[in-house]
């Protein structure tokens, strides 16, 4: 019998998050024949983060300066949006340890990289095609529908800013 | 795992559910149900002592009485003995509340107590036997704390055995470090001891301390290692070791009735109804029986003598305790302690820190966030020491500890940047002031340190807004280049500038810094050289770059290559292979300048030839150095990098790194003052430190054999070697500038080496000695600890005795496993990088 890993007095900040949870949790809804399995069992030895909220500014050099805090950056790979190849707001990190990782989401993630709180997450690792956004019109999903103005992330969603001009054109007549 | 349960409902409908309102009212309905008693003591005990509005004498006798009353409740009784084991090897300022409901449930249901000593003594011996020294400190602050329900001497008798332990240790080698961390746990115990409810233990406790005087007072060999400030220095006399200081702070108390104002005492005030309730009078237990090893063992973090560092120890008011009181070194170790433990939730860290107030005596803290020119308006008789300023220095202390702290440095940024989140008005200020210590000590801290100040302090700043009053250091501008204040400023500039960019950090500066940000910053690609026609082998160059950049065979680039040697050999150049490696390598930079992933995948294309150059020589090696580092001249940050990647590639050595810093360039010294050349050399060595550490730990593991052990000795022998030399030509180099044997050091100016720069300069050297030195010490004691145990070369397996076929099959993969380390210079790049 082993003995079940004692759980500390506090939450602690190097686990996946509920996102990664969730999208196993959806994915053995679908399949129940599956037998269950430990949602973490991928991220066992997981290098790799999944680093979002970035700016479309953000440099790779900038990423690097700020994530090798935490150990020997192996491989960075810029977030893209699918049409345009430039930065569209995320990023993966892999670093040579699964401890360098843990430390990264314990000690980096939710502070300001480009006066940005970025969001990192335990990530599974980089296949090819990833790196791509998988919103409607190339960069991220998030980009598509958000209703604020994010100067670091190109203003408005781009789905929102179209139907804003849409409904404007329909009320003031087209090319104002 | 219980937080993963599946709930019931449909395929996909429950999450978006959840945002509708009118379901929302419904999940409230359905939430409010009695809450399980399980869950309640829980939770109480889980924060007690948390809020300074509830009195946590409060909280210990209900969740005391109510574990007692319902015993025979085996959830709620288990419940309660792990999560306050928990508490106290994980929550240390919480111990004498825990404690204190311990207390209360022993007057109720003294069995109750009996299942906790039989627990904690489980623990307390599985961390003895690991070496687990911070842990058994812990437990035994905790068993200290309820010393009046021992019978006789209680804990006592476990001190005396520890302090015998530490007798043998220190006869046995004069180095010796761990006897030093079991008299600090003895040390650190007594108070706690004698703060609690028991009473006439003063003559045990005054007859340990007599003992203990000798090894407590005696500095340890080790101690100028770690001292933060230069051996020579008016500061350095002013860090006494922690140890040294307890002793003589514990002597001062026996004196004095054992006063220990600071320390709470939550169990002379457990108040039933209206009744004052006697804690001391429950039945009694025998204390719990711990076998200590002899002789014992460390565990897995390495111990090194401590030294008490505080960044506001010389202010004309005190806002922390003076090392002449207890309170110094009893708030210290808490804080620290639950720093180091908490690394995993840095902001629940950072509420702790701030709430120390809430778990000590309150009144020896003015009240929060008082600001420090209001304290001179405090009477006399009352406090003026403040709680974020008691904190942040613990956080300081081990941010600054030599030589490295129990963290990455950026935990301990990290929770700086909560602190300044949870209690911006607080905290700031107090940071404020700790940055102007600092920088007022950057000529006498040690340059490990003043580098772990200049990157903390960036960071920092990159966390909010960049914003600084940089018009106070203005004055300092006049001061030269290779003054320590300047080489901070222009080494915090360029780094924030690493975070940022250039015209981000320019907005942010006071006029006469402008200067400091030379245009080629704001430049994201820099010119290429060859592009002007005065360069030497333009022509060349130029086409050089075109083949880069469009990829071509390398055979495309040959007939450039040996243009360039031809062209260099007429011209009478001593080592053509130079000027071609020059274009060659500037050419990579420059089309890889886009970023970094640009480059890396340009020398990855051409990594064939830049491999060929390295054996060539090793001035075409230091060649390549020079091409990157001046290509990148202005942004040093990515030349670093670069440096570091070439290094993965073995296309360069740690050895040329250091011998291109220290030898090629090192020009009058000038150099040892830029803050990216430390940078480098300190990457680089510790690039070879932690692959010798890997090797280490392979040669190290256990149940190892002929020929494994011989192959893998052979390569710790040959890289330790490597190492050594690498080691050697730091020293050799630096020497050369402290003594005043360097030729250009003492041709500048007049020739006398008087210059007011030179003395900076043998300065600079003398800290960057210290620094490696220290390195080159520790990666010896690394090895030779590790060693001591390892499996002696020519052990043959034992005939193995008859075993299943899996297993023997899992043996075989394990030993294959050994050769891929033993194997791994071959491969360097898999393991270095």
């Amino acid at each position: 019998m082993t003995i079940p890993e004692r759980r500390n007095t506090v939450e602690r900040l190097d686990r996946p998050s509920a996102y990664y949870i969730g999208k196993n949790k959806k994915r053995r809804h679908n399949d129940e024949s599956e037998e269950q399995k430990d949602p973490m069992e991928g991220l066992r030895h997981a290098t790799t983060l999944y680093v979002g909220n970035l700016s479309f500014y953000t440099t790779e050099e900038q990423i690097h300066e700020l994530f090798s805090k935490c150990g020997e950056v192996k491989r960075l790979v810029m977030g893209l949006d699918r049409y345009n190849k430039t930065p569209c707001g995320f990023c993966f990190v892999e670093y040579y340890t699964h401890q360098d990782a843990l430390d990264c989401l314990k000690y980096v993630g939710g502070t300001k990289l480009d006066e940005r709180i970025i969001r990192t997450d335990l990530d599974p690792g980089f296949e090819e095609g990833r790196q791509y956004g998988r919103g409607k019109s190339g960069g991220q999903v998030r980009d598509e529908y958000r209703e604020e103005y994010d100067p670091g992330r190109g203003g408005y969603g781009r789905a929102y800013a179209e139907e804003q001009r849409r409904r404007e054109d329909e009320e003031y007549g087209p090319g104002r | 795992m219980a937080d993963y349960e599946r709930r019931n409902h449909g395929p996909r409908g429950g999450r978006k559910r959840r945002y509708r309102d009118d379901d929302d009212y419904d999940r409230r309905q359905r939430r409010r149900y009695e809450e399980p008693l399980v869950v309640k003591v829980r939770r109480q005990l889980l924060t007690i002592a948390e809020s300074a509005a509830r009195r946590p004498e409060d909280d210990a006798l209900n969740v005391a009485k109510s574990v007692a009353e319902n015993y025979e409740d085996e959830e709620l009784r288990d419940s309660f003995i792990e999560i306050s084991l928990d508490l106290v090897l994980e929550q240390p300022m919480k111990i004498p509340f825990i404690a204190t409901t311990i207390l209360v449930a022993n007057t109720i249901k003294s069995e109750l107590v009996t299942d906790v000593l039989g627990r904690t003594a489980e623990r307390l011996q599985s961390n003895v036997n690991t070496g687990a020294w911070r842990e058994v400190k812990l437990l035994l602050r905790f068993l200290g704390c309820l010393q009046c329900i021992f019978e006789g001497d209680g804990i006592f008798a476990i001190l005396e055995e520890l302090f015998s332990r530490a007798v043998d240790l220190q006869t046995a080698s004069s180095e010796d470090l761990i006897g030093l961390e079991l008299v600090k746990i003895i040390l650190y115990t007594i108070p706690y001891v004698m703060a609690s409810p028991a009473t006439g233990f003063e003559s045990q406790a005054l007859s340990l301390l007599e003992k203990t005087d000798i090894i407590a007072s005696t500095p340890h060999a080790l101690v100028d290692l770690v001292n933060p400030f230069g051996p020579d220095t008016d500061r350095s006399s002013s860090v006494a070791s922690v140890i040294s200081l307890l002793q003589s702070q514990l002597q001062g108390e026996s004196t004095r009735g054992w006063g220990l104002a600071c320390l709470p005492r939550p169990w002379n005030t457990v108040r039933d109804g209206d009744e004052p309730k006697r804690l001391q009078d429950g039945p009694k237990h025998t204390f719990p029986r711990i076998t200590i090893p002899s002789p014992v063992r460390n565990g897995s973090r390495a111990i090194f003598p401590e030294v008490y560092l505080s960044v506001y120890g010389d202010q004309d008011i005190e806002t922390v305790p003076p090392t002449s009181d207890i309170t110094s070194s009893l708030l210290r170790d808490a804080l620290v302690d639950t720093l180091n433990i908490m690394d995993f939730n840095r902001i629940a860290t950072a509420k702790f820190l701030i709430d120390v107030d809430c778990y000590f005596t309150p009144n020896i803290f003015v009240k929060r966030a008082t600001p420090f020119d209001r304290l001179r308006d405090v009477p006399g008789d009352r406090s003026t020491w403040k709680p974020e300023d008691v904190a942040v220095d613990a956080v300081f202390s081990q941010l600054f500890q030599l030589p490295s702290p129990e963290h990455k440095l950026v935990y301990y940024h990290s929770v700086l940047t909560e602190c300044c989140k949870i209690a911006p008005a607080a905290i700031a200020p107090s940071l404020g002031r700790a940055i102007r210590f600092l920088y007022r000590s950057l000529d006498t801290i040690d340059l490990d340190l003043s580098h772990r100040f200049l990157d903390w302090f960036t960071h920092h700043l990159s966390n909010f807004g960049f914003t600084w009053k940089w018009s106070e250091w203005i004055e300092d501008l006049e001061l030269p280049a290779v003054h320590p204040r300047m080489a901070f400023i222009s080494g915090a500039l360029d780094k924030e500038i690493r975070l940022s960019f250039a015209q981000r950090i320019r907005g942010t500066l006071p006029d006469p810094y402008q200067d400091l940000i030379s245009e080629g910053k704001e430049k994201d690609n820099p010119d290429f050289k060859y592009m002007l026609d005065s360069t030497p082998y333009a022509t060349e160059g130029r086409e050089i770059m075109q083949l880069v950049r469009r990829k071509a065979a390398d055979e495309e680039i040959q007939p450039l290559i040996a243009a360039i040697e031809e062209h260099a050999s007429n011209l009478g150049v001593e080592n053509p292979i130079l000027p071609s490696t020059d274009a060659f390598v500037t050419s990579i930079c420059y089309v890889g300048s886009k970023s970094l992933s640009h480059v890396l995948s340009c020398i990855e294309r051409n990594k064939e030839r830049l491999l060929a150059i390295g054996p060539k020589s090793p001035s075409a090696r230091r060649q390549v150095i020079t091409s990157v580092m001046e290509y990148w001249v202005d942004q040093p940050g990515i030349g670093i990098n670069i440096i570091d990647k070439l290094l993965n590639y073995t296309i360069i050595t740690p050895l040329s790194v250091v011998e291109w810093a220290l030898i090629d360039k090192l020009g009058g010294g000038a150099l040892l003052a830029q803050t990216h050349i430390f940078e480098m050399i300190s990457a680089t060595v510790g690039k070879v430190t932690n692959r010798l550490r890997q090797i280490v730990a392979a040669r190290t593991q256990p149940g190892l054999y002929e020929p494994q052990l011989s192959v893998l000795d052979e390569t710790l022998t040959r890289e330790k070697n490597d190492m050594r030399a690498l080691f050697q030509v730091i020293e050799n180099s630096v020497v050369s500038i402290t003594g005043g044997s360097n030729d250009e050091l003492m041709e500048r100016g007049d020739g006398s080496g008087n210059l007011p720069e030179d003395e900076i300069i043998r300065q600079w050297g003398k800290r960057w000695l210290r620094v490696f030195r220290r390195k080159a010490a520790v990666e010896e004691a690394y090895i030779n600890d590790a060693m001591a145990n390892a499996t002696p070369v020519g052990t043959n397996a034992p005939t193995p005795p008859p075993v299943p076929i899996e297993e023997n099959a899992a043996a075989a993969a394990v030993g294959d496993g050994d050769l891929d380390v033993a194997d791994a210079d071959a491969d360097e790049t898999a393991s270095i990088s």
